[in-house]
């Protein structure tokens, strides 16, 4: 008020603009692109918001419409068109949906080709390459990507962000399943400049939760009702398409991320399980989509969803659904009957639930929160598995399972922004850690793990390497990311070859490889000749991975045929650090 | 060399401690709470790029001296016999770890700089204790070195066991003397490191011996990072045959000793 006196007249439009561009700083907006549904949030100064659409939603349904030359996301779900669209409509063959699933995966892995019996057309050559996807317009299929579904996504997610906080919108945080490799994350960063967005973070579902839980810790502390002392939590993340872990210890507003795990199951793989249950010649049944097989396929679809979401609640789910070609299905589905089909998903939940605990080097005892979030956490069975691994009677009840992630991505965003809040609500920190080795091929075909899992981020390690023949002048480093024991297991980031090695007796040159994380979880590669010294070795080469866009399988055995163990590296013995 | 490559290199405990802003003595708790301080200030989260380094090297502290401080539990224990002595010397390495190692006497040290003269990197002259010391094992070319240890007046620099390195290193820096209310304490080493070493190795054994026993309630002390029955059960094979073997190198190593010590 006082400011106002000093105020000349005539700047005071120009004032109040600053003024209220300084109250709306650049602060990144948080997104959550669930494989069915979306949401966005945004940090308003004092608290998390999450927008709705024209349809008064928070959570948006994940798809995008093709319908003549016409194009419309899940976003407003055609309202502002002539009619909104319908569960029915979406899954016509004429909407791409679970681009998450799809973004970043070759024809060869089994996500796509389970993929393939969905509405609209997935088509795969199983040689490798990126899977051709269409989508049905005016009864004819035309082609699109996952990125490109996902880019006009965004762009109508932004426009709705735009229209709620009256400025323009430039950085996101997303949230990622654990199990996304570095190439798939390359792939949501396309489609996020795609839409004109940059990514300002990346970060894996359950450490957005994390930070939400250090928020809430931190506000109970200030209430004078938590103690301070160290909190561990478990996070267990089950969504249509992914599945995650993470063990976090939280104190003081800072979370520290103990463990990480994650996999590509979800309520999708449910559903299908279920589906092939009541229609055993289900695959042969819908092999080659033609018109009248994706309306059937839709209506079996629809039919079992509403079974699936009914018996989180009661014990028996009808289902009855006239799939035309005189053939009908109608059943009482059971809860015993639903968790036997889906038994082999519940043990893989277990699995990732043990591996985290045991990462974190934690007892079921020392867990203080269970934390349960994503669509999937409403299943009865998925909350006893987890429970009962625990040895918890009931989960943590401060968080929305289906508001969560985003509501952790768009603190992270006012964090990472540069807000302060002067009551200290933002005073808080997530210690990110890494979800999968990283290493380079040596000694043969093996993976050498340079930066091994759970290391806390921003890390940085190096490892030294050796030539495997005499006067050996080249050696190729192959990096690759994943949890298996030989290199080809896992997944290929990229190559480069280093040159003008000075010649010698195999195993004399040391050749220095050093990987860095930076905060952003942006992967760099150092590499060079550390001995012998002097002037006659060639500089250091630094390469940000991933570089690789395609074809990774085709690229791991090409370099193999051509160079076969030529250019060939082994790994030195640890040198003693004090 | 480019930096990236250099932050794991030639950092010792002390840095560690100094990063953190603990002492030796500091409990896990005390770590944990100093690391999560100092990341709020420095994650690049908050701090922007510029803070990228700093974390790194706050990471890398949290790291060994957590996994060290369960260690160290078992060590600062009953009459604090051993306490801060963690296996690893001061000295870092130059290239693999080899059998032999150079360590110098430093109560015979009479300062002349010889060595640092010949071979720089290797010695390094503590100039508030007035003698020279091992930096980096094997830092300049053999020649040097032979040349450094052959210019020594007072022949104080020796070829010992890699082995026995950590035990004499320890011995050789000034150590707390036990005081008798306020009498008697401050700071010594002893006159004869090589005897107070087999001496050293001899009490540390002896008490492993008695440790095995009452392991349960180390177990207690660890809790702070909990660990299964079974870990513990690995860890303290894995430490007890490791301080057997240190014992029997120990012995090896002064037969070892005694052969170039003749020569000389």
């Amino acid at each position: 008020m006082t400011e106002q006196v000093y105020t000349v007249a005539s700047d005071s439009e120009t004032t109040g603009e600053e003024k209220s561009q300084l109250s709306f700083p650049d602060v990144a907006i948080g997104i959550d692109i669930g494989t069915s549904n979306c949401s966005v949030a945004v940090w308003t100064g004092h608290q998390v918001e999450l927008l709705k659409n024209t349809r008064n939603q928070k959570g948006m349904r994940s798809y995008v419409m093709f319908k003549d030359d016409t194009l419309s996301a899940g976003v407003t779900g055609g309202a502002t068109r002539e009619h909104g669209h319908e569960e029915r409509d979406i899954l016509s063959g004429s909407a791409i949906f679970n681009m998450k699933r799809l973004i970043g995966r070759m024809d060869t892995d089994e996500v796509v080709q389970a993929s393939k019996n969905l509405p609209f057309l997935v088509q795969t050559l199983g040689i490798g390459v990126r899977p051709f996807i269409a989508a049905l317009v005016n009864n004819m299929w035309r082609s699109t990507t996952p990125e490109e579904v996902l880019a006009i996504f965004l762009l109508e997610l932004k426009a709705l962000v735009e229209m709620h906080l009256k400025h323009p919108v430039r950085n996101a945080v997303l949230t990622i399943p654990v199990a996304f490799s570095r190439f798939q994350q390359t792939r949501i960063e396309r489609a996020c400049a795609m839409a004109g967005l940059n990514v300002l973070r990346l970060m894996p579902e359950p450490t957005a939760i994390a930070l939400l839980y250090a928020q809430q810790q931190q506000q109970l502390l200030h209430d004078n009702m938590g103690s301070g002392i160290e909190k561990i939590a478990l996070i267990f993340n089950m969504g249509a398409g992914y599945c995650d872990a993470a063990v976090t210890a939280t104190a003081g507003g800072v979370s520290q991320i103990r463990a990480l795990s994650g996999s590509t199951i979800g309520g999708e793989d449910i559903l299908q399980n279920v589906m092939h249950y009541l229609l055993p010649d289900f695959d042969s049944r819908y092999a080659g989509q033609t018109m009248d097989r994706i309306k059937s396929i839709g209506l079996l679809r629809m039919a079992t969803q509403d079974a699936i979401h009914k018996l989180a609640t009661h014990d028996h789910a009808e289902i009855s659904v006239d799939l035309r070609g005189d053939y009908k299905v109608s059943k009482i589905l059971g809860r015993g009957e639903f968790e036997k089909v889906n038994q082999s998903i519940f043990e893989k939940c277990e699995g990732i639930i043990k591996q985290c605990l045991a990462d974190a080097k934690l007892a079921p005892e020392d867990i203080n929160d269970v934390i349960l979030v994503g669509g999937c956490s409403r299943i009865p069975k998925i909350r006893s598995v987890v429970l009962g691994l625990c040895k918890k009677d009931d989960s943590y009840g401060g968080v929305d399972p289906l508001e969560a992630a985003v509501s952790g991505a768009a603190l992270e965003g006012a964090i990472a922004s540069g807000v302060t809040d002067p009551s200290g609500s933002l005073d808080l920190l997530t210690i990110q850690a890494t979800p999968m080795n990283l290493g380079i091929r040596a000694d043969g075909g093996n993976f050498a793990t340079i930066i091994p899992t759970n290391t806390a981020v921003p890390a940085r390690r190096d490892m030294l390497f050796t030539t495997t023949r005499d006067n050996q002048t080249e050696a190729l480093i192959a990096v690759y990311e994943g949890q298996g024991k030989q290199a080809e297991d896992n997944h290929l980031l990229g190559y480069f070859k280093i040159t003008g090695i000075p010649a010698a007796a195999k195993g004399t040159v040391e050749i220095n490889v050093c990987m860095d994380i930076d905060a952003a979880n942006v992967l760099r590669v150092f590499a060079g000749v550390v001995k012998p010294q002097g002037q006659a070795v060639p500089p250091f080469i630094e390469v940000r991975m991933p570089t690789l866009d395609d074809g990774h399988g085709w690229c791991g055995q090409a370099l193999a045929k051509m160079y076969g163990s030529t250019l060939d590296l082994a790994s030195l013995p640890k040198k003693l650090h004090p | 060399m480019i930096r990236c490559c250099s932050t794991a290199r030639g950092k010792v405990r002390e840095d560690y401690y100094q990063a953190l802003g603990v002492t030796v003595n500091s409990t896990p708790q005390e770590i944990k709470e100093a690391y999560r301080k100092l990341q709020k200030q420095h994650h690049p989260d908050i701090a922007g790029y510029k803070g990228h380094d700093y974390t790194l090297l706050l990471n890398e502290a949290y790291k060994v001296l957590m996994s060290s401080s369960r260690n160290a539990n078992a060590n600062a224990s009953g009459r604090g016999f051993g306490s801060g002595f963690t296996g690893n010397g001061y000295s870092s390495w130059n290239g693999p770890v080899r059998s032999q190692a150079l360590f110098v006497d430093e109560n015979k040290c009479i300062g002349c700089r010889e060595c640092v003269h010949h071979a720089r990197e290797t010695f390094a002259m503590d100039d508030v204790l007035g003698s020279a010391h091992v930096e980096v094992q094997f830092g300049d070319l053999e020649q040097q070195i032979q040349v450094a240890v052959d210019s020594c007046p007072v022949n104080c620099i020796h070829w010992v066991g890699s082995q026995e390195l950590a035990v004499l290193e320890f011995l050789a820096r000034p150590q707390q003397k036990e005081a008798h209310g306020v009498f008697g304490g401050g700071w010594e080493r002893p006159r004869d490191v090589f005897a107070a070493a087999r001496n050293f190795t001899r009490r540390l054994e002896r008490q492993e011996q008695q440790e095995m026993a009452p392991e349960q309630r180390y177990n207690d002390d660890a809790r702070e990072e909990a660990e299964t029955v079974a870990q513990a059960e690995g860890r303290r094979r894995a430490g007890q045959e490791l301080r057997w073997r240190r014992l029997l190198d120990v012995l090896n190593g002064l037969r070892d000793r005694r052969k170039p010590g003749a020569d000389r």
